[in-house]
């Protein structure tokens, strides 16, 4: 795969597509296998009758309904399409918007502002969060109604909000990307050269 | 049909929002299933958008005397089904070769694509502004921001750099790294707060709007 990226040559990029085709092969064998062992690990609470083991069978369910109809029909069909928009599509949002509730006592806690990294935090987040909405501008725009700059700076909580995402934000997120980057190529490095061999299971 | 999903998707929503008073049967209910929907959903997709299209095709195409190309796809095929010597003991250790394959093809990918965009990229794109200021392009808080994001990249870097020990000025500079980083994760966070209350607004606008105006439809 590295050595195709130095030749635009046909038969190079023709191995190229041929090894992705290959991996795109070989990973639904993965996913199925990995179901295999969830419910191997269901049929395991099942037997054991361990807390909660009677909904184990909703796991079983869900599977078994989703691929009776998609595996033989595909995901154009209309029954699969309703399952995805009538049940799983409303319950991946619920358990998404679940998180809202809980992020409210987390953020109770980031929040206290104690020292200055976690008033920085505070402040940006709060400035975030109220450029996202009109009543951030409006709130803004009263507020700047009072001064003689009343026309100088409109809408000036959307526009801190965006200037904060383009500019400390980005910074901050570009220093992250290029570490993170640094390290998936050294790991890369030390795979393919077999130093590191930890993900077969070895140990070392 | 669709009064009846609108029903279901509610129900199911119910359920899930009955955790905010404390766990109980009805989202427990909603959890098991979402979670093998979820993986059911899965296989679907990557059966019809991997297996099918990669492998079955090219391999049936052989028999139609269409190309005997497809003869390759048994070499991925007899790889991936090596997956399977995973369910048992004995033949457990032929599961590394497909694990090798696909880490080997990922590594593969990871160094020239993470290369390019994750650094070629973000170095370009954190030095360019200084071209536009060469040649007086950029107002005064242009400017501003782009020394200020060099000196956020270079400190945050600072931060993650445990090659040297943070002593006096590199101490101070890895300091400043922590401030842009905070003002990273509260834009982060802030970001996430909004997302998930727009979630959340998007659900209570279903169960006012569509659901309960399907009592009208009902009764």
């Amino acid at each position: 795969m590295l050595l195709t990226q130095f030749s635009p040559h046909s038969l190079s990029q023709g191995i190229y597509e041929e090894v992705l085709n290959w991996a795109r092969i070989i990973t639904p064998f993965a996913l199925v296998f990995s179901t295999i062992t969830l419910l191997q690990t269901h049929i395991t609470r099942i037997r054991r009758q361990t807390e909660h083991w009677q909904y184990s069978f909703l796991v079983f369910a869900g599977i078994a309904i989703m691929v009776v109809v998609g595996i033989p029909f595909g995901p154009q069909n209309p029954v699969f399409e309703w399952l995805f928009n009538n049940v799983q599509l409303p319950m991946d949002a619920t358990m998404f918007s679940l998180l809202a509730f809980f992020i409210a006592s987390a953020a109770y806690r980031a929040f206290r502002a104690r020292n200055l990294e976690a008033s920085l935090l505070l402040i940006t987040a709060v400035i975030v969060m109220l450029g996202n909405v009109p009543v951030g501008d409006l709130i803004w725009n009263k507020l700047i109604s009072l001064t003689p700059w009343a026309d100088t700076y409109p809408d000036g909580s959307s526009w801190m909000k965006q200037w904060i995402l383009d500019n400390p934000n980005l910074s901050a997120r570009r220093g992250i990307i290029l570490g993170v980057s640094l390290g998936v190529i050294s790991q890369s490095i030390r795979i393919i050269l077999g130093i590191e061999r930890s993900y077969l299971g070895g140990g070392d | 049909m669709e009064l009846f999903g609108i029903w279901i998707a509610a129900f199911l929503t119910l359920c899930i929002y009955s955790f905010l008073y404390k766990d109980n049967p009805f989202y427990r209910f909603a959890e098991y299933l979402f979670v093998g929907m979820s993986v059911g959903y899965g296989i679907v997709l990557s059966y019809h958008q991997g297996f099918i299209p990669f492998a079955w095709e090219p391999f049936t195409d052989v028999f139609t005397g269409e190309s005997l190309f497809g003869l390759i796809k048994l070499i991925p095929i007899g790889i991936g089904l090596l997956f399977f010597s995973g369910l048992s003991s004995r033949h457990t250790w032929l599961i590394r070769f497909p694990s090798a394959i696909l880490i080997g093809v990922g590594c593969g990918l990871a160094i020239p694509n993470v290369l390019r965009a994750n650094i070629f990229e973000q170095t370009r794109g954190t030095i360019e502004p200084f071209a536009a200021i060469n040649a007086g392009t950029l107002s005064g808080m242009e400017i501003f921001g782009a020394i200020l994001m060099v000196i956020g990249v270079i400190c945050t870097l600072t931060y993650f750099f445990f090659s040297v020990e943070h002593r006096g000025p590199v101490k101070w500079v890895s300091k400043v790294g922590i401030a842009f980083l905070m003002i990273g994760f509260g834009s982060a966070f802030g970001n996430t707060v909004m997302g998930r209350v727009a979630l959340l607004i998007q659900r209570v606008d279903f169960l006012i709007n569509d659901w309960l105006g399907s009592f009208g439809a009902l009764f």
